[in-house]
């Protein structure tokens, strides 16, 4: 553990959060021309990798063609899935009035739902991120990663249980928003038929999503190739597979990583706008990399930027951390940052010590204010 | 009703469509240098020229979607300026052709966003977006009446387009045109309008300059008054009247016109000004989509002030970053609580959370 961040003033905080808001206000006036051409290009990478991919995976018996098919169809994926939907998705290019490029009607390609993705992602995530009972991407209701988190036998299986989730990531996502736990947690019997009753409900337009999804790698596409559909075939499942552990791996990085912290339920009471920006930060995590990695990552690689400033184009970030860095360190806040390899092997480290119970666990202190949200900001 | 061959088709449609969503189309569709959309109407300039001083002319090629026009008529069309795509409405100042070709003119405005844009950076092969046409100012099938026709400034564009449809259709009635601008140089189509008057009895053309002595016999000097009106149009009683140009213009001819002819239509070209209102004043909000009219009071989050209605929208962090309630807003000025900004502009994604009314708005609720 690095240093403990330093305990703020009320009026420490307050001028934390000023600070923020006058680099997010810098940066808003600055968006333009360049931030479009880079959304542009981004799209046109997705599309130009799909259809190369595609096209290479229908000269797969020649083992180059599979292997450099399986990549390209993953790499767009993988782009599509992070730096384009997840970002447009949080409504970071919505200055631009581009009907394509709407945060509230992108669709994109995986199986989750667009629509359970924005409430559970971009509100619940978002909102509450990495407090307890409150923002469910903590574990996903299946891995314990906290020692704050209750123990669970279920959880003696953690370290299986963050294999099966990353390989079946896009599915398991799509799924995230029934939380299927609810059923095997279910106190009485009573419990479970209202739970199952409510789950059948809501998986309808997931499965439909899916069912899409599945139809369109494993059958049509495949199909199309005849006598080869084999080849096709498993080039797609290459593909999702890759963009599964990719996307996941980054996720894990983003909030799992040894020194992020979670958060009780009573540290939502009164918060200001200081105080989200300050759980904001010490919830996430960033990793550094090349400027390919923080592509295709969505720049989630700037999870802390991400947290602070989920509208902002992800492509800001990497000029934002300069600052937020520096206003870190004058706030003597720790900025959680380090190789791609050593945050993911602190987040092993947790999935493994969270398999077995400990003694129970405080929490940090957590930031407290007066007070509320909107209303605050008509003050300000 | 699905015959042996439909069937398959509908088949194929249903299976295959989904596969091709509407933006992949429309991407390979622009990657190729098609105008070709799923859904929406683009236009390709085809050429650029000189109108006037001030003014150009472009003509555009729409795709498939456009459905068509009248004399009279206006589109909005779409520009990407900045990165941004922003809005206006022009006129179409041509007659409707067998190659759907339009033509528009574009005066260009001090400090104007998009008529500077279309004026001097919009080049031949740019693509812009349309609307489908709309507007009132049409002329009938049968003309029962003489016509007078009042422009001012860049107003001249749809009473243009119906000058152009009354030569096609071989002048049926008599037709007068006066047409106000300051200056001679900021005077559109007048060699084609003088070839018109010279060829046609029927159509008395009048210019009226402001700013500008008198040199020609077919010239006014003077802003719009009762003498002039007289002047060109002592039968005025005997004629429709259509009035195009600032909102001021047209207040004024409907001033002195209405009630002597026979029918007084015309359409204002400025922009709503969006006066801000005093803080905590109260505003209207029409609620376009659910037809209701709420009043609250300005300066507030607008989720807050509809909740306090009783109208309940998507919300989701009240903070400005889940962008739930995002919803569209058609017109009116806000401000951005959280960075103070303001935005007369229509948005397709109004965070009503963290915006406030600040003169009355129309939002997509
Ligand atoms: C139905 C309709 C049809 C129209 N048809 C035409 C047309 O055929 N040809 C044409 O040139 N224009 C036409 N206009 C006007 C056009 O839509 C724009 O308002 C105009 O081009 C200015 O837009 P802008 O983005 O350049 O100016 P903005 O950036 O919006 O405004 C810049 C400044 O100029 C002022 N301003 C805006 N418009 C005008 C104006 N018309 N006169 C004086 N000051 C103004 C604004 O108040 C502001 O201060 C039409 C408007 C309507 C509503």
């Amino acid at each position: 553990m690095n240093t403990p961040d330093r305990k703020l003033s009320p009026a420490e905080i307050e001028s934390f959060g000023a600070e923020l808001d006058a680099l997010r206000a810098r940066i808003v006036a600055d968006l333009g021309e360049k931030d479009a051409k880079y959304i542009k290009n981004i799209v046109r990478t997705v599309r130009y990798t799909e259809v190369a991919g595609r096209g290479l995976l229908y000269a797969g018996m020649f083992p180059p063609a599979f292997v450099l098919g399986s990549v390209l169809l993953g790499f767009s994926k993988i782009v599509e899935n992070m730096e384009l939907g997840h970002n447009v998705m949080h409504a970071q290019y919505d200055w631009m009035n581009d009907p394509e490029l709407n945060g509230q009607t992108y669709e994109w390609d995986t199986s989750c739902t667009s629509d359970n993705w924005r409430k559970t992602h971009n509100y619940e995530h978002h909102t509450y991120t990495n407090v307890m009972g409150k923002d469910h991407d903590i574990g996903y209701g299946v891995l314990r990663l906290y020692p704050e988190q209750k123990w669970e036998p279920r959880f003696l299986a953690n370290p299986v249980m963050a294999l099966i989730l990353m390989t079946f990531f896009q599915h398991l996502l799509a799924l995230q928003s029934l939380e299927l736990e609810r059923i095997v947690g279910a106190k009485s019997k009573e419990q479970r038929k209202t739970e199952l009753a409510r789950v059948k409900k809501d998986i309808k337009p997931i499965w439909k999503k899916m069912r899409k999804q599945l139809f369109k790698d494993y059958v049509f596409f495949p199909a199309l190739a005849g006598p080869f559909f084999p080849i096709v075939f498993a080039g797609n499942v290459a593909a999702n597979l890759m963009r599964n552990l990719w996307s996941s791996a980054v996720i894990y990085c983003g909030h799992f990583t040894e020194d992020a912290e979670v958060f009780p339920i009573e540290s939502l009471e009164n918060e200001t706008r200081g105080h989200w920006y300050l759980r904001q930060m010490r919830g996430s995590s960033n990793f550094t990399g090349t400027k390919l990695m923080h592509i295709m990552s969505g720049n989630l690689s700037h999870q802390i930027e991400h947290h602070l400033f989920p509208d902002i184009p992800g492509r800001r970030y990497a000029e934002m951390s300069v600052e937020v860095r520096r206003i870190c360190e004058k706030y003597g806040q720790h900025y959680n940052s380090a190789p791609m390899a050593k945050q993911f092997l602190g987040v092993w480290k947790r999935i493994f010590r969270g398999a077995l119970p400990n003694k129970p666990t405080r929490f940090k202190a957590a930031p407290a204010a007066n007070v509320e949200r909107a209303e605050e900001l008509v003050a300000a | 009703m699905s015959s042996p061959v439909t069937r398959p088709l509908r088949f194929l449609r249903r299976t295959l469509g989904p596969l091709v969503e509407p933006a992949v189309f429309d991407f390979w569709s622009r990657e190729l240098g098609s105008t070709a959309s799923r859904s929406r109407i683009q236009a390709r300039v085809v050429a650029k020229r000189a109108e006037s001083a001030r003014a150009v002319t472009l003509e555009l090629q729409p795709n498939r979607r456009f459905e068509g026009f009248l004399p009279g008529q206006h589109v909005n069309i779409t520009v990407e300026i900045d990165g941004r795509r922003v809005t206006r409405s022009y006129s179409l100042t041509g007659v409707p052709r067998e190659d759907d070709r339009l033509s528009l003119t574009v005066q260009q405005v001090e400090g104007g966003l998009v008529s500077g844009h279309l004026y001097t950076d919009c080049r031949v092969g740019d693509v812009v977006e349309l609307g489908a046409a709309f507007g009132e100012m049409t002329l009938p099938e049968i003309l029962p009446f003489k016509l007078l026709l009042l422009a001012a400034g860049s107003g001249v564009t749809p009473l243009m387009s119906l000058v152009r449809e009354l030569a096609q259709r071989g002048m049926p009635v008599d037709t007068t045109l006066v047409y106000w601008a300051r200056h001679r140089a900021d005077l559109c189509f007048v060699p084609e309008l003088k070839a018109l008057a010279a060829r046609e009895p029927k159509f008395n053309l009048r210019f009226a300059l402001t700013g500008d002595a008198v040199t020609g016999t077919d010239e006014l000097r003077g802003r719009p008054s009762r003498e002039l009106l007289a002047d060109v149009a002592p039968d005025l009683s005997e004629r429709a009247v259509y009035a195009c140009g600032p909102a001021g213009f047209v207040a004024e001819v409907e001033l002195l016109a209405r009630t002597q002819a026979r029918s007084f239509q015309s359409e204002a070209f400025t922009p709503p000004v969006f006066a801000p209102v005093e803080s905590q004043s109260e505003v209207t909000l029409m609620l376009a989509k659910s037809n209701r009219v709420v009043r609250v009071a300005s300066g507030q989050p607008l989720l807050a002030a509809l909740e306090a209605q009783g109208i309940k929208p998507p919300s989701g962090c009240r903070m400005g970053i889940c962008n739930t309630c995002a919803c569209g807003k058609r017109d009116g000025l806000t401000r951005n609580l959280k960075n103070g900004g303001e935005n007369a502009e229509p948005e397709s994604n109004l965070r009503i959370c963290i915006s406030s009314a600040q003169s009355d708005l129309t939002l997509d609720l």
